[in-house]
């Protein structure tokens, strides 16, 4: 199941399916980390969304964390420096 | 990955070299340049530019070396100013900036994937490095363990673990200079698939080497960075045969894509998957379910209804201990340079030359020194909470607010700085990243009420509001005094929505920001900071400040006044005024004068007379000297200066009607005045420094001026019709 990050839930572990943002939010997101693949940890989701993707915690505005696919993943399959 | 044997260079530091110091925002980079170099640095702009160039120099085993700390970057696609800066710097083309003969590359360890995504695409660069290892405590607090020597054999450079916030981080630094030396990465360790390599070899050989100025090793990463974005738009480089590069490009963009391959994200991914890989050797975390310092300090400071309102206490707390602790020390230098002047006017024959020392120089000076307590606190303060981690937490939890005025999160404690002084709040405006975001907060800044605006409000509420009592404790002067910060603060955001849809620099940037750690800073890199910013606030913007105090000075002084022989005759009379008096004489004849009683009809209709318009020339060396010039007209003896000011003010009789001259329409109109105008050289030199032209400077005053003059009629008109009528 494929959802945007704003409507997941703190403590939620995704992995990331899909950056449907311009490609200067893109690459930026993948610089920082938030590369398609990438399994991170939702921190905070009140309306703009706190993401944890290995150990870079990245503040994200709600327009853009709604163009974040991802997929929820079960806690046994996250393994990310 | 295969080890190998490092190819350590030691001799390197036997001459004097040029070491930059490269690596992400956020990772002590700058604490390392600040140990290395103490106040033995100089911080200015890059020519055309606002990225600020910080350069100093640092003594290795006997042999003196320069330091550039560039600017932090995720990366080297640079599509911001800076990152621009610090690529162009690394391959050597950047003409206002030297080659660096090595570097530092600074990662942190406690983000190691992410920070060695810069360090493999620098690698790349081949330049002699030494990787230096920061926030090792964080790390080990996340339980993470890095082994230095397998990372250092998989990169092929020498690798140290440092605490950064340690006071002996230089020496640990120097010493593994000395001892491991630096080694020259081999280009391409991260292993690129055999289809992207090739992509990139065809697009150096068939285009970028013939048509570009690149050096050969800066051309691989140019090429990926091409293939990437697909496009030409760069403001860098004049390309020639475009038509023939876009070819191209389109052409191994298909073929990437037809093998499977996102040409957008192939490089990243492909390096972040081998910084995976190969860190499975060299480190190892424990999986740890307790949450960390900063997952507990997070859950408050960026709660939805505790952040914001932490945010504020913290502000109020910031502010008030501005006020408090820099107003002795403002006293003290007021103080000083009084003493200063009075010594040099006494010790020098009075004259012209006197005049200009004392009135004209020491006082312009004085008034630029002045700042500087308030200035220093502020960015203790701004240092210590950007360095703690918590200035972009405050940026995240005020954005939602900010971006509704059109502004940024980052603008929350620049505009609130502007409460106590607009310069420091300029000067802070450094931390918005986004230019446009960072112009529009520069440029509503001096609507917030700056501390040099209560002696004028002070003087006028006193002189003309009824001290009549509202509700509780609340008067209706109080209530006045509360409006004009209020009004001042209305008037920010409403032009801030304005330039919002004037300035066209393209879509918004969304709110994406990398949250560090939280951490204690290093105290004497906060220090070393916030002097540098008070010697630039000196330096720089001090010069155009005295040059244009002298130009005010020559404006009151001449033409000089000659006392006629009834004039002599009243000051013998009365010795007690006659020094006051020929001030006042002085000042009425004088250019300052003339022009006052030239713009009377352009001020009347605000209920401004002559004396006023002196006032607001004056003034704009800086607005509380408003007070003092009224004083100097109205002759009034130092000792009772304000009560002696406010009944001179009321008892003003207009000679045509007989009635009182200045009312409360009058006042409020001033109020409204110097709410809104920008009466203040200081702030105008310091946005000229900031924005690196003249051109807003001389934007800003001309908006907020008009702007001032027709708020003050209309509320001038407004009170007389309402109020008085």
């Amino acid at each position: 199941m494929i959802v945007p990050l704003t409507t997941t839930k703190i403590g939620e572990q995704v992995r990331v399916s899909c950056l449907n943002c311009t490609s200067e939010d893109t690459c930026r997101l993948q610089e920082l980390g938030c590369v398609e693949g990438a399994t991170g940890t939702v921190v905070s989701n009140q309306k703009n969304i706190i993401l944890q993707v290995g150990e870079c915690r990245l503040a994200i505005t709600h327009p853009l964390a709604m163009n974040i696919l991802v997929e929820p993943v079960s806690k046994k399959k996250s393994s990310n420096l | 990955m295969s080890n190998q044997t490092i190819n350590a260079q030691k001799e390197i530091l036997r001459q004097p070299s040029t070491i930059a110091l490269v690596g992400n925002p956020n990772t002590g980079k700058s604490t390392i340049f600040n140990a290395l170099t103490g106040l033995r640095q100089k911080i200015a702009n890059y020519p055309g530019i606002t990225v600020e160039r910080k350069m100093g120099t640092t003594i290795i085993n006997g042999v003196l070396h320069k330091i550039i700390d560039l600017p932090g970057a995720y990366s080297l696609n640079h599509k911001k100013a800076d990152e621009r800066i610090t690529y162009e710097t690394l391959i050597g083309s950047y003409d206002h900036e030297e080659k660096p003969d090595l570097l530092l590359m600074v990662v942190d360890a406690s983000n190691l994937e992410r920070n060695l995504f810069l360090a493999s695409q620098v690698m790349d660069l081949q330049i002699p490095m030494l990787m230096v290892l920061t926030m090792s405590d964080i790390a080990d607090e996340r339980g993470i363990r890095i082994q230095s020597q397998q990372l250092s054999n998989v990169w092929g450079v020498p690798v140290i673990s440092i605490n950064a916030r340690s006071k002996k981080c230089d020496v640990q630094i120097k010493q593994a200079l000395f001892e491991q030396g630096v080694a020259t990465p081999k280009p391409f360790k991260w292993n690129p698939s055999k289809l992207l390599r090739q992509a990139v070899d065809r697009l150096d050989r068939e285009w970028l080497s013939e048509h570009t100025q690149l050096p050969e090793r800066a051309r691989p990463i140019e090429a990926l960075r091409l293939l990437a974005e697909g496009s030409l738009e760069d403001s860098f480089y004049q390309y020639s045969e475009e038509e023939k590069a876009k070819k191209l490009i389109e052409e191994l963009q298909n073929t990437l894509e037809a093998q499977g391959e996102n040409p957008t994200a192939v490089e990243v991914v492909q390096r972040y998957s081998f910084i995976g890989d190969s860190s499975e050797g060299s480190v190892t975390k424990e999986q740890r379910d307790e949450q960390t310092w900063t997952d507990r300090l997070d859950n408050v400071l960026t709660h939805r209804v505790a952040g914001p309102v932490i945010f504020v206490l913290v502000l109020l707390v910031m502010f008030q201990s501005i006020f408090s602790w820099a107003t002795p020390f403002m006293d003290m230098i007021d103080m000083l340079f009084i003493e200063f002047g009075a010594f040099v006017g006494s010790s020098l024959p009075a004259g012209l030359l006197n005049s200009l020392l004392v009135d004209g120089i020491i006082a312009g000076f004085g008034g630029v020194v002045i700042f500087l307590p308030q200035i220093i606190f502020l960015f203790l303060f701004i240092y210590f909470l950007e360095g703690s981690g918590y200035m972009a937490r405050a940026a995240f939890v005020m954005d939602g607010f900010m971006t509704k005025v059109g502004l940024h999160g980052r603008s929350v404690v620049p505009l609130m700085s502007g409460f106590a002084c607009a310069i420091p709040g300029i000067m802070a405006t450094r931390t918005i990243e986004n230019w446009r975001d960072r112009l529009i907060t520069i440029m509503i800044l001096p609507f917030m009420a700056c501390s040099a605006r209560l002696p004028v409000y002070a003087v006028m509420i006193s002189a003309f509001v009824p001290d009549k009592r509202i509700i509780g404790f609340l008067t209706l002067q109080g209530l006045v005094f509360f409006g004009l910060y209020l009004f001042g603060i209305v008037m920010a955001v409403g032009s801030a929505a304005v330039m919002k849809r004037i300035f066209p620099t393209g879509k918004p940037t969304p709110f994406l920001m990398e949250l560090p750690s939280y951490k204690w800073p290093n105290i004497s890199s906060v220090v070393i900071q916030s002097l540098e910013r008070g010697k630039i606030f000196v330096t720089e913007a001090g010069k155009i400040i005295v040059a244009i105090s002298i130009i005010l000075w020559v404006l009151a002084s001449f033409p000089t006044y000659e006392p006629t022989a009834n004039d002599l005759a009243d000051m013998d009379a009365n010795r007690q005024i006659s020094e006051q008096m020929l001030s006042t004489l002085q000042l009425n004849q004088s250019y300052a004068g003339t022009f006052g009683q030239w713009i009377e009809p352009a001020i009347e209709p605000l209920g401004f007379d002559w004396k006023i318009g002196i006032g607001l020339l004056t003034s704009f060396a800086a607005r509380e000297v408003m007070v003092g010039t009224l004083n100097t007209i109205y002759s009034i003896e130092e000792t009772e200066e304000q009560l002696g000011l406010i009944e001179r003010l009321r008892g003003e009789i207009d000679p045509e009607t007989g009635l009182p001259k200045y009312t409360l329409a009058t006042a409020l109109s001033l109020m409204i005045f110097f709410a809104i105008a920008m009466q203040c050289m200081s702030t105008l030199a310091i946005v000229k420094r900031e924005t690196n032209s003249w051109k807003w400077p001389l934007i800003m005053f001309g908006y907020m001026t008009v702007l001032a003059y027709f708020s003050a009629w209309i509320t001038y008109e407004w009170a007389n019709t309402f109020l008085l009528g």
